[in-house]
């Protein structure tokens, strides 16, 4: 590999990690909290992409404009996933994954049926150029999206760990039962990760937009690997999604450039097995207390 | 009466844990609720702070029904719930935790309050207040447990098993702490295995075997009652 290749694929490996990082600390939270997992998340991906093809690119709104509502917009389907489908399904675990999976189906044949499912569609890249560091040549637009990533996972981290908000949805994820204890209504909370959880896989799919192929099953590879890196994180840690999303976007970025990316998809395989032999509860897992 | 309940059975699936029992607590008192090992007792303070539902039987706080009500609005009606177990939030500082308790208060300055008057208790949780609930001794989370009640600003406080796995110090010291309580005029319903602990700090006891009341009165009359001697204080 030679040093421009090298510059190149570091940076691409940090744009992969930013977007696995948004995705799956979504995933994670949610977990955190309900002790479910929504299979429906990468489909969250989907919708964002499609926000800001159909605002930017059929509407003619601006680009940014587009990204920002993709955040809202998907913040409210996973409010609206939680009033209809956690609510009622409760702790039934075998209920969620199969509800949850139905809605991801439904929102592909829904995107499907009004956007068309045949060519991949086509956005006209925002922000044209690349930037030249040394020999190497990265895409403007897919800089972009690691400042956007950092921020969100910042202001995340900001609201977890300082607004009574987030540290309420903390005490619920460790003890819902004792924090309905000191007032805290648990399905708020649900209602609240869950839109976080929309919000962060919306932006991560909006910036993904004008550089990913865009179909209504895009969402597939991103759950895939969202579930992954969850897994290698330590399923309800969030710092845990944000370190393990580092290391296999690393890795799948590497081995992707030097042989091909099914082949990667089996290295962050393998990578998870190897560290669930290691250590079963993940990086930053917590043990059953 | 602050808190009765009025024939009260409380069922997992089909079966009774609880059956039909009848308890009152004066305001300002110590009643306690004694009883084997799978007697109900847990179930007993579980349904009164909402956790789980009575299936019959009426729960009134305060003048007002509260069997059908949601745990967080128990909690904003003045029930404070020191769960079996401690229960705290064992990744959140000390402060936090108690922070949580304060959640569904407003007034910086009675939280503020709240805050000194736990400290004041547990000048030992001062020293510890940026240390991750978690990693705190036994004792320390129990008293843990008991500020983040505090910090709800209850009318009544109900004790799930305070004394369990402490130490004869530190059951000394949750001891003297339920006394400050009630001589500061907070209301405690009191859950012990520990019995003679319980009938020395409360006015009132009820005896519990296998969902049933089979004994109450005054605590120092069950003190002194032959089948409570032989059988809760092992005379
Ligand atoms: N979640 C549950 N599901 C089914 N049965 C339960 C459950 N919780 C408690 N029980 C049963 O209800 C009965 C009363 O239990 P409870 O926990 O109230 O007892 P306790 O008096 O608090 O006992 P201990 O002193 O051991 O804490 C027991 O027979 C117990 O097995
Ligand atoms: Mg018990």
């Amino acid at each position: 590999m030679d040093s421009a290749t090298l510059i190149q694929t570091l940076l691409n490996s940090v744009v992969t990690s930013s977007v696995y990082a948004l995705v799956a600390v979504g995933l994670a939270m949610a977990f955190g909290v309900m002790k479910m997992a929504n299979f429906a998340h990468g489909e969250f991906f989907m919708v964002g992409a499609y926000t800001v093809y159909v605002l930017y690119q059929l509407g003619g709104f601006n680009f940014w404009v587009a990204v920002a509502l993709a955040i809202p917009i998907v913040a409210l389907l996973g409010v609206a996933t939680e009033r209809i489908i956690f609510r009622q399904t409760g702790a039934n675990i075998l209920a969620g994954f199969m509800a949850t999976v139905a809605l991801g189906f439904v929102l592909q044949v829904a995107v499907g049926r009004i956007w068309g499912v045949g060519l991949m569609k086509r956005i006209d890249t925002p922000y044209m150029g690349a930037a030249d560091i040394g020999d190497a040549h990265v895409g403007w637009q897919r800089l972009l999206v690691i400042p956007c990533a950092i921020a969100m996972l910042i202001a995340l981290r900001y609201f977890l760990y300082n607004a009574k908000l987030g540290k309420a949805l903390r005490a619920c994820a460790q003890d819902p039962e004792a924090a309905a204890l000191q007032g805290i209504n648990i399905r708020n909370m649900t209602m609240l990760a869950m839109a976080l959880a929309g919000a962060s896989a919306g932006l991560a799919g909006a910036l993904m937009a004008p550089i990913a192929a865009i179909t209504p099953y895009m969402g597939h590879g991103v759950i895939l690997i969202a579930f992954i890196v969850v897994v290698v994180g330590g399923m309800a840690s969030i710092g845990g999604a944000v370190i393990a999303a580092i290391i296999l976007g690393f890795i799948h970025t590497f081995v992707a450039t030097l042989t091909d990316s099914l082949i990667a998809t089996m290295v962050g395989v393998g990578f998870m097995a190897l560290t669930l032999v290691v250590r079963p509860q993940g990086l930053l897992g917590r043990e059953k207390s | 009466m602050l808190l009765e309940l009025k024939d009260v059975w409380i069922h997992y699936h089909k079966v009774a844990a609880v059956k039909g029992i009848s308890i009152a607590v004066e305001e300002g008192g110590i009643v306690t609720l004694i009883g084997a090992n799978g007697a109900g007792k847990s179930t007993t303070l579980r349904t009164i702070s909402g956790l789980k539902r009575a299936s019959a039987g009426e729960i009134e706080f305060a003048g007002e029904r509260i069997d059908r009500v949601a745990p967080e609005k128990v909690t904003k009606m003045g029930i404070a719930h020191v769960p079996e177990g401690r229960r705290v939030f064992p990744y959140m500082s000390v402060v936090e935790n108690l922070e949580m308790g304060a959640y569904l208060r407003t007034d910086k300055r009675a939280i503020e309050k709240g805050y000194e008057e736990v400290f004041e208790h547990f000048p030992r949780l001062r020293e510890r207040r940026k240390q991750q609930a978690g990693t705190l001794s036994g004792g320390e989370q129990q008293m843990l447990a008991i500020g983040r009640a505090l910090m709800t600003d209850p009318k009544l406080i109900l004790m799930d098993e305070p004394s369990l796995g402490l130490s004869p110090i530190m059951c000394r010291e949750i001891a003297k702490i339920i006394r400050d309580l009630h001589q500061a005029g907070r209301t405690i319903v009191l859950v012990e295995q520990n019995a003679r602990l319980a009938l020395a700090l409360a006015q009132k006891g009820y005896v519990l075997e296998t969902g049933r009341i089979a004994l109450e009165g005054d605590a120092k009359d069950l003190r002194e009652n032959e089948q409570v001697k032989r059988t809760y204080l092992g005379m």
